[in-house]
């Protein structure tokens, strides 16, 4: 949720700010048919829109569900012996007593299918269960990681966007020795495995030079180098994409038109091209959230950080299926949350979009 | 972006190179140390202060000390939790909770007198009744324990003779029953909480000792302040509270995080020092370092002697004939580790030095044996074959451990020049647990870490194979009568000197029966800076003890 608001604020921000003069223009020159029905769409927009959302929500169910089962199906089929894992796997020592205990006390002892149905219903009331290893409660558990995990996902996010937009409107259409390098260095930044990336920005930035510590402490000196991890890979890949939007739009009719009134380079490039590059960076915020939650389990550990990460990871190894499922149903809901939100942006961020609709 | 980017990427090219060219480079980064604080050994002590160690990444999911069997559980739990009694550097036994006891002439029935000052940090009494409690809470399937309930077992019922005394009775002698309760699995919590909150226990458990829990951030520490009521220590130690304000226990799961972390200054001290560093923190003015070695079980790989081709001892005895064990453990731990010299570390009461038999390095016999054993043809590869199959063992072990992974290659190595094919395999954790316990293998590898030779009962007795009612932890499903009555008679025998005399005849019978190679003792090597002092180990459960510790201001 935290990623998708931060994706679209600066699409949020942009068309509307007032006291922008370049702004009505590329409306008015490229989006005329979006500017002759402005005045008739607000109520077959809003129609369309509520009956797409209607037919999302549904959809949302469907896929939470859909989540649930498959992960309840994949814990049940992992081979081994679940009460025994909950107690402590090879470390551990358990008597008869205990491991009976242990399956009479989560039902493990009753069959799958009865298992399956009445974890639907605790989920159904809102009851994601108790930890099979914490002993505490699910949605406990999750509250405390969660912020720690927000946090670290919102800088990733705006350091990535920003960061991308910022070298895509700079390097795009530029001659290749500048536009080649920049493009380079960020098909390796994709390429690389967060965990290799962190290490190397472990030994450089923290053991060598000392700028930040390594085992994450507390303060924004502590969330540098793990959000740098988290964000560079996934900026990297915007980048690439803006690059490509701003290209193509750096040959449209309106930039010549605005660059015929005289303005610099710089201010048609930041007033007038910025926006177009919006949809398809939107477009991308499921694989920017997607990597925002596989990178924190890897970056979470690295850097000796709390958070939701290192929660799943030590669920998955120790089959808390609890823990697991709503950690699975979250990101889930997250997803789908990300996805409703996307498809009503689409029509405010590009006229275009609403007329087509 | 462009141009920052740029500069990155040529800062981290000059990072590496600046790295490789100067191993002890990081010793200059932002360093809190001065060489002028050289330790005296007469400092008077110093209070106040927060203390930080960093331990590795083997967090518990429970500080229960009775509901967790980690590595990492007594480190966490023995600063607010004390023990009944202590366990001396030497191995023996002193008052601690307990001010004596005594143990019937049958070894049935053990007399506690407790001390008559101690209380537990949310106001209730350390009492007889408080201590029965504590003791039905291990036991108790709803405690879920996974160690301490099994370590007493024999416990069968006490009765509280008046508040300060309580009798404890035995269903059969336990000739290890006080050892075990010298580790911080067994160290008793409040009463009040076990009967009045028992669900808080795991997350934040209560106890008597030096420090109050505060505070756990999962995945990341626990915190904990001085309890300054406690006036209880064990013998040896100092009166009054501690010195410290404060502890923190971090988690740190990668090994160079770990060390340069102490290096750079933002943790105090760490355990679990990484062999690669040794000579690092050995050279650095800045560090002091110290090491005991874990008792119980050396790290070991263990044979299935129920299936072929290792229910042959000859083939036992081969393979560990063929394996040059000293060189494989010097070359895992940079030279900084001894080869066990048998089924037991040498920090192990009871453990006997000189133990008949061989475990040596001898490629010769190892072939001599295999002949003898009838794996005398060869197939074109150069392996052992016996009416026309080849000699293989299948070693499926985990892939998370790199130290496990080197013993188990170039164990396959040598197996390999004496004509054994080990085929190593790395199944996903949870299929590597079905194994395990379906006995599907044909070497396992582990470790036991407990203070008394009962660990070889534990890992050895047919009583403890795993069977469809039970998990038993005899993965080498050695079954010999001769061992069995050995171990069980010096499990119930009262007397130390007849016990000593049947574990060492274990020990030796342990070595003709081969059912496993034994590899190393393991360490828990601990560094701090040198304005640190009063860092020991609680000998109990080997884990790093801090009570007595103040920082120079």
């Amino acid at each position: 949720m935290s990623s998708a608001a931060t994706v679209v604020a600066p699409g949020a921000t942009l068309p509307g700010a007032p006291g922008l003069p370049g702004l009505p223009d590329p409306a008015g020159a490229v989006g005329a048919p979006g500017a002759r029905t402005a005045g008739a769409t607000p109520r077959s927009a809003v129609g369309a829109v509520a009956r797409r959302l209607g037919v999302r929500v549904l959809g949302a169910v469907g896929v939470l569900w859909g989540a649930a089962t498959l992960t309840f199906l994949a814990l049940v089929l992992i081979p081994g012996d679940i009460a025994y894992a909950i107690v402590g796997g090879p470390d551990s020592n358990p008597s008869p007593e205990v491991l009976a205990q242990v399956r009479t006390e989560y039902g493990l002892d009753r069959p799958v299918w009865q298992q399956y149905g009445s974890y639907l219903l605790r989920v159904a009331t809102g009851d994601l269960g108790t930890s099979y290893r914490f002993h505490a409660p699910v949605g406990q558990l999750v509250a405390e990681q969660l912020g720690s995990t927000v946090v670290l996902a919102v800088s990733a996010a705006v350091v990535a966007v920003v960061g991308a937009l910022v070298a895509a409107l700079a390097t795009a259409g530029r001659r290749p020795a500048v536009r080649g390098p920049v493009s380079g260095v960020e098909l390796v930044l994709a390429s690389l495995p967060s965990f290799w990336l962190g290490i190397v920005l472990l030994t450089v930035f923290s053991f060598t030079l000392g700028w930040f510590p390594s085992i994450g402490g507390d303060g924004w000196r502590g969330l540098v180098l793990p959000t740098l991890t988290l964000a560079l890979p996934i900026g990297a890949v915007l980048s690439q994409v803006a690059r490509s939007a701003i290209e193509e739009v750096l040959d449209e009719p309106f930039v010549v038109t605005a660059r015929a009134r005289g303005l610099s380079d710089a201010a048609v490039r930041v007033r007038h091209v910025l926006r177009h590059t919006l949809v398809p960076l939107t477009t991308m915020t499921g694989f920017v959230v997607g990597g925002l939650f596989g990178g924190a389990v890897i970056t979470e550990t690295l850097f000796n950080r709390a958070g939701l990460g290192r929660l799943l990871l030590s669920a998955v190894n120790s089959k808390d299926m609890p823990v697991v499922l709503g950690l699975v149903l979250l990101s889930a809901a997250v997803y789908v949350v990300v996805n409703l939100v996307v498809d009503a942006l689409y029509p405010l961020i590009d006229p275009r979009l609403r007329s087509a609709s | 972006m462009s141009a920052h980017r740029t500069r990155a990427v040529a800062t981290l090219a000059v990072g590496l190179l600046a790295l490789t060219a100067c191993s002890t480079g990081g010793s200059s980064a932002g360093g809190t140390d001065t060489p002028s604080g050289e330790p005296t050994a007469t400092a008077e002590p110093v209070p106040g202060g927060t203390f930080r160690i960093g331990t590795n990444g083997q967090e518990p999911t429970c500080l229960d000390p009775h509901g967790n069997a980690s590595t990492l559980g007594p480190i966490l739990t023995v600063p607010f939790s004390d023990s009944l009694v202590w366990q001396e550097e030497d191995g023996t036994l002193s008052p601690w909770l307990a001010e004596s006891w005594d143990v019937s002439a049958d070894g049935l029935v053990y007399t506690f007198h407790l001390r008559d000052d101690v209380t537990f940090t949310d106001g209730a009494v350390f009492d007889a009744e408080a201590l029965k409690i504590n003791f039905e809470h291990m036991l108790d399937p709803a405690t879920k324990s996974p160690l301490s309930a099994s370590y007493i077992a024999p416990y069968a019922s006490s009765r509280v003779v008046d508040p300060l005394t309580l009798e404890v009775t035995l269903s059969s002698p336990y000739s290890a029953f006080l050892n075990v309760l010298a580790q911080g699995f067994l160290g008793v919590i409040s009463p009040k909480q076990i009967t009045e909150a028992p669900e808080t226990i795991c997350e934040a458990p209560i106890g008597s000792g030096p420090f109050i829990l505060t505070a756990w951030n999962k995945g990341r520490s626990v915190e904990y302040t001085k309890n300054p009521d406690y006036a209880w220590g064990p013998g040896g130690t100092h009166d009054g509270p501690a010195y410290l304000d404060g502890l923190e226990v971090v988690f740190v799961t990668e090994d160079a995080t770990r060390y340069n972390a102490l290096v750079s200054g933002e943790l105090d001290a760490i355990e679990f020092v990484p062999p690669q560093n040794y000579d690092a923190v050995a050279a650095n003015p800045d560090l002091t370092t110290f090491t005991e070695f874990r008792p119980g079980h050396p790290l070991s790989l263990w044979f299935n002697t129920s299936r072929a081709p290792f229910d042959d001892v000859r083939v036992r005895q081969a393979l560990i004939a063929a394996v040059d064990r000293e060189a494989i453990v010097k070359s895992i731990s940079f030279g900084q580790w001894d080869a066990a010299e048998g089924y037991l570390t040498p920090s192990t009461p009871d453990y006997i030095e000189d133990v008949e038999g061989d475990l040596g390095y001898d490629p010769e016999r190892a072939d001599e044996l295999l002949d003898e054993a009838g794996w005398t043809d060869r197939d074109p590869e150069g392996f052992r074959t016996k009416d026309g199959r080849r000699l293989t063992a299948y070693l499926p072990t985990t892939n998370a451990v790199p130290l496990r992974i080197q013993i188990a290659e170039q164990t396959q190595a040598a197996a390999k020049e004496v004509g054994i094919d080990i085929q190593i395999q790395y199944p996903a954790p949870q299929e590597l647990e079905q194994r395990s316990a379906a006995g599907d293998y044909d070497i396992s590898s582990g470790l036991w870490s407990t203070n008394t030779a009962d660990v070889l009962w534990i890992r050895y007795s047919s009583a403890n194979i795993t069977t469809p009612e039970r998990r038993g932890l005899n993965g080498s499903y050695l079954r010999d009568d001769e061992l069995d009555t050995l171990l069980q008679d010096a499990r119930e025998t009262t007397d130390a000197d007849e016990r000593h005399d049947l574990y060492r005849q274990a020990q030796e019978r342990l070595v003709e029966l081969a059912p496993g190679i034994p590899f190393y003792s393991d360490p828990r090597p601990v560094a701090h800076h040198t304005d640190v002092h009063g860092l020991t180990y609680a000998h109990g459960y080997l884990s790093p003890y801090f009570y007595d510790v103040w920082v120079e201001q």
